[in-house]
């Protein structure tokens, strides 16, 4: 038999390190509200990347031809009748320099005509952001990045004074300064009903006048308007709190009412604490977060079911035993269940974490705190709620058959 | 149940499974780039392309004949010969030693039917690799790049326009004329078919896969759909047929003729349309040459309604113009009688009608099916009371972005899995393979069951599978815990992996259906990213309950009778 760890005795201070915690998160929330990302918040999110421009590509042959370039390959997909469907590929790290990467195309049909930096290297272009290109006999424009430190032009506080006179700018670097890639927002108040359509626009133009014609590549544009935001969000309270009552009114049918209200308190508990991380870390407060938001729901509820089933479990093999007791030994007894499990979901979490980027990114620190606040509040929150419960009951049973022992000796 | 029986059925899920991954691999690792680019390509852009390779292949195939080429036809037309096999059987014609140019066309009674052979086995061919697509699983955007647009029929502004609150039929009726419009401008994108889908009662979602030019969208987004009445040349119309015949490239994307003698000067050519089996725009293959200032412009008309000639009761169409249109359109007819008018809409010629006398402000129009007169009603509507199209959302991703993400999702699948795999055989030992034999097998249902149901792939469903992997490691410890409690009060290998199990089997039911429960519900009322996750949350759930219950059970049961295991490895300190 293992040594009986007493959790019990930890209940009461938890509890108040929690509602501490969840404190912390209402007032931050109150406070300083979510970071909103696009997804919430009316308005432009345009992503830029300022370049210069190497040359344009025609294709005049009778096929189609699809110019993609990507990060580490250029590829023209051919199709068509007059030659056989084909597809052209060129890595773009060891093909030489642009000037040796147009010989190239030239073999395969494609006019690359290069005015600036043939000389080099071929790695400098800047994807095709804008999703593929048809090449026809209208000219395609190519870009490239800085070469060196020197070259790179632009910063925030340049486009900032340049795409002021749009609206409410924020602009923000993507990756350094060396990247020279912005993301401008632009609030959408709701006033003018073509807002997606026409802010991208000036946008482009207020940049091209700053910084000179062709040196702007949009890489993407969103938009959100202003009904659509209000939507999202009210459907992600409804959504959250109908799950809720979903796995309420399950978890009493399979357990007890205090169960249920247990594993239900845990979530909310770990729902309160990773809003707060989101809020005072003033990470973007996405659709994604929402989707690790719900994770950690099915995580936590997870969690807490297997200790409730061994609660249950222990309980019904020793009847006479205190609930404190039961608890306790129910969760001595599934630690090292509990251990392992957030230890290999620990692995894979931080798999995303270390090799994915941007939003997956955040996504798997949120989860981190969420896994950590989930396995801590099945012991702790859900188990000692159910505690709690029991001896508040345990009381009022002997209360009351206090006052019927007391009625019978009168 | 028995151990053979059990095996028999986790290799009757296996196949399954494979059955339903199988279009998935050969779609997008047994198709070359560019019969994708073709298969992904709109439905005008596959007809364009087949209409074209058959009339070169046709040329190609008779310039041979003439030539006294004799050799046996090249790869190219295996598909045609095949064909040509068929019909020579079907004739009882002995077939040929050698299938030379001359032999094959011998099975064709005329050029028209070697041409509809041909045009129809490169149609049938793209078709399948598209069909092939369809059931294999699907990219979200964020992977596969491209755009997707929230739209909103303005109803508002409509009502105000009409000057009434507008009834439920026509609010709906409206919303079906955008989705109308918006089907026509968009196909011709042709680089990759759109999704266009109505979304609640006003909204119109619209997605398009690896293009992400807003510019491009706003063009078709933007404008009210321009329909008007033009008369039609039918002698240039005949002359462009027989033309294009023999010189299938000989006209542009522009509709440019590279003859300039076949369209005479104020015409300009343009397709004919019919509507395809699925309501969608299909080219007929055939040429209009239109005068190129339209007769009548559409937004003279004021009404239009679909009704039965009295005494045929055939299905006519039915408008009426305002006054101004009326008397133009009196001195139209009267012109042009006997001759055809066309219905544009967009540049596409929608229908044409004999003109039998001059016409005023009323108008009837028959000579067609049913759908096809509600159909031309629709179109006529559409320009009467024009719908504004708002933006109310659009998101972008580059494709070369979302080949990154996909880099990304599966370095993280493959190092989750690896970090999974490394800890559970160093802490389970020999029950460790078990596990991660399990592991493998849910990840390969879960792909299968994405394949099966054509769930699309995207991002936040990527993260949700490697959580799974992690989460779904939770029924084998689970289990091996319980298992390794058992043998700690001394009961052998197979009561312990018995009793395991069985006092396992609740816990783990329990915490996973709750779970599921909550991820279908989320599956259902989502959207986006949420529904994506939701789903394959529900869908790892799913598959890891039947691995750890069902499959990793029978490894242990076979380990037990098969090799005569009374021991356990399981752990480093319980034997």
């Amino acid at each position: 038999m293992k040594r009986l760890v007493r959790f019990h005795k930890a209940f009461l201070p938890a509890a108040i390190v929690s509602a501490a915690l969840v404190l912390f998160s209402v007032f931050g929330l109150a406070t300083k509200g979510f970071n909103l990302g696009v997804d919430f918040q009316a308005g432009v999110n345009e992503y830029v990347q300022l370049a210069y421009p190497v040359g344009t590509m025609r294709y005049a042959g009778g096929s189609t031809a699809r110019l993609s370039i990507g990060d580490t390959t250029l590829s023209v997909v051919f199709t068509g009748d007059d030659a056989q469907s084909r597809t052209a590929r060129w890595n773009l790290a060891t093909v030489g320099t642009i000037a040796d990467l147009a010989a190239a195309l030239r073999a395969e049909g494609v006019e690359f005509a290069v005015r600036d930096g043939a000389g080099l290297a071929a790695a400098l272009l800047v994807p095709t952001y804008q999703g593929d290109f048809v090449l026809s006999a209208a000219a395609v424009p190519v870009h490239r990045r800085a070469r060196d430190a020197n070259e790179v032009f632009g910063s925030v506080e340049e486009i900032r004074a340049a795409v002021g006179s749009v609206g409410s700018v924020a602009v923000q670097d993507v990756g350094g300064r060396e990247s020279m890639q912005y993301v401008i927002r632009v609030g959408d108040d709701g006033s003018d009903p073509a807002f997606g359509s026409t802010v991208p626009a000036a946008i482009d133009r207020a940049l091209e006048a700053a910084f000179g014609a062709g040196r702007v590549v949009t890489m993407r544009t969103d938009f959100v308007g202003a009904r659509f935001s209000k939507d999202l969000a009210n459907n992600s309270w409804k959504l959250f709190l109908m799950t809720l009552a979903v796995i309420m009114i399950y978890a009493s049918v399979r357990f007890k009412v205090q169960y249920a209200a247990g594993a239900v308190l845990a979530i909310v508990h770990d729902v309160a604490i990773m809003i707060g991380f989101m809020v005072w870390t003033r990470m973007e407060f996405n659709t994604t977060s929402i989707a690790a938001i719900l994770t950690i729901l099915g995580y936590s509820i997870n969690d807490t079911i297997v200790i409730f089933d061994r609660i249950r479990e222990d309980h019904k093999l020793n009847p006479t035993d205190s609930m404190t007791t039961i608890i306790d030994k129910s969760i001595t007894e599934t630690l090292g269940r509990t251990i392992i499990t957030t230890a290999t979901t620990l692995l894979a979490v931080f798999a995303l974490y270390f090799f994915t980027s941007g939003s997956i990114k955040d996504f798997a620190l949120a989860l981190v705190v969420g896994m950590v606040s989930g396995t801590y509040s099945t012991i702790f929150i859900a188990s000692g709620f159910v505690g709690l419960w029991d001896s508040v009951a345990a009381k009022r049973r002997a209360k009351a058959e206090g006052q019927v022992g007391a009625a019978t000796a009168r | 149940m028995n151990k053979t029986k059990r095996f028999l059925i986790v290799l009757a899920v296996l196949a399954v499974a494979f059955a339903f991954l199988f279009p998935s691999i050969q779609w997008y690792y047994l198709t070359p780039k560019e019969e994708q680019s073709l298969a992904l390509g709109s439905r005008e852009a596959i007809r364009d392309y087949a209409w074209r390779m058959a009339r070169v292949d046709l040329a190609d195939l008779e310039s041979k004949v003439k030539a006294g080429d004799e050799s046996p036809l090249g790869d190219r037309y295996d598909d045609f010969v095949a064909a040509a096999k068929k019909a020579y059987k079907e004739l009882r014609m002995d077939a040929p030693a050698a299938w030379s140019a001359k032999a094959a066309l011998a099975a064709y009674d005329n050029r028209t039917d070697a041409l509809t052979e041909l045009e129809s086995l490169y149609r049938q061919r793209i078709l399948k690799l598209k069909n092939l697509h369809g059931s294999a699983v699907q990219l979200g955007l964020d992977l596969s790049g491209g755009m997707s647009i929230v739209i909103r029929a303005d109803l508002e502004a409509l009502a105000e326009r009409a000057g009434r609150d507008l009834s439920p039929a026509e609010r709906d009726d409206a919303v079906v004329r955008a989705v109308e419009i918006l089907n026509g401008r968009i196909d011709r994108f042709g680089l990759t078919e759109p999704v266009i889908r109505r979304q609640g009662e006003d909204r119109i979602y619209v997605e398009i896969p690896g293009a992400a030019d807003p510019e491009r969208i706003n063009g078709i987004i933007m404008g009210r759909g321009r329909l008007a009445f033009h008369i039609v040349d039918e002698e240039a119309t005949a002359r462009l047929r027989d033309y294009l015949a023999v010189n299938p490239d000989g006209i542009d994307e522009q509709f440019r003729v590279a003859d300039p003698t076949i369209v005479p000067a104020g015409f300009v050519a343009r397709r004919f349309y019919r509507k395809d089996a699925y309501g969608l725009d299909e080219w007929t293959g055939a040429y209009m040459v239109i005068t190129a200032e339209p007769g009548l412009d559409g937004n003279h008309i004021e009404s239009a309604t679909v009704g039965s000639d009295a005494i045929t009761g055939q299905p006519e169409v039915l408008f009426s113009l305002d006054a101004k249109g009326g008397e133009m359109f009196y001195q139209l007819t009267s012109a042009n009688v006997n001759k055809t008018m066309a219905v544009v809409l967009d540049d596409r010629v929608r229908t044409g009608a004999r003109i039998s006398g001059p016409i005023q402000a009323s108008v009837r129009i028959t000579g067609f099916g049913a759908e096809e007169a509600n159909n031309l009603a629709l179109i006529l509507r559409s320009a009467a009371l024009p719908v504004e199209l708002l933006v109310e959302s659009q998101q972008a991703i580059g494709s070369s972005l979302g080949e990154d993400a996909i880099r990304q999702g599966v370095n993280a699948v493959a190092i989750a899995l690896i970090a999974v795999f490394a800890f559970m055989l160093l802490y389970y030992k020999g029950a460790g393979v078990n596990a991660s034999l399990a592991q493998v097998l849910n990840l390969y249902l879960m792909l299968s069951i994405l394949s099966a149901f054509n769930l699309t792939l995207t991002l936040p469903a990527i993260a949700g599978f490697v959580l799974t992997l992690g989460m779904s490691v939770d029924a084998n410890v689970i289990i091996f815990e319980r298992i390794k409690e058992e043998l700690r009060e001394g009961k052998g290998r197979k009561a312990a992996v018995e009793a395991g199990f069985g006092k396992a089997f609740w816990a783990i039911m329990d915490s996973n259906i709750t779970t599921i429960i909550a991820a279908l519900f989320l599956a259902q009322l989502g959207t986006g990213p949420i529904q994506g996750f939701a789903v394959s949350l529900a869908i790892g759930n799913m598959s890891s309950l039947f691995t750890s219950l069902f499959v990793s059970r029978l490894l242990f049961d076979f380990n037990t009778d098969m090799f005569k295991r009374n021991t356990m490895s399981i752990s480093w300190r319980v034997k």
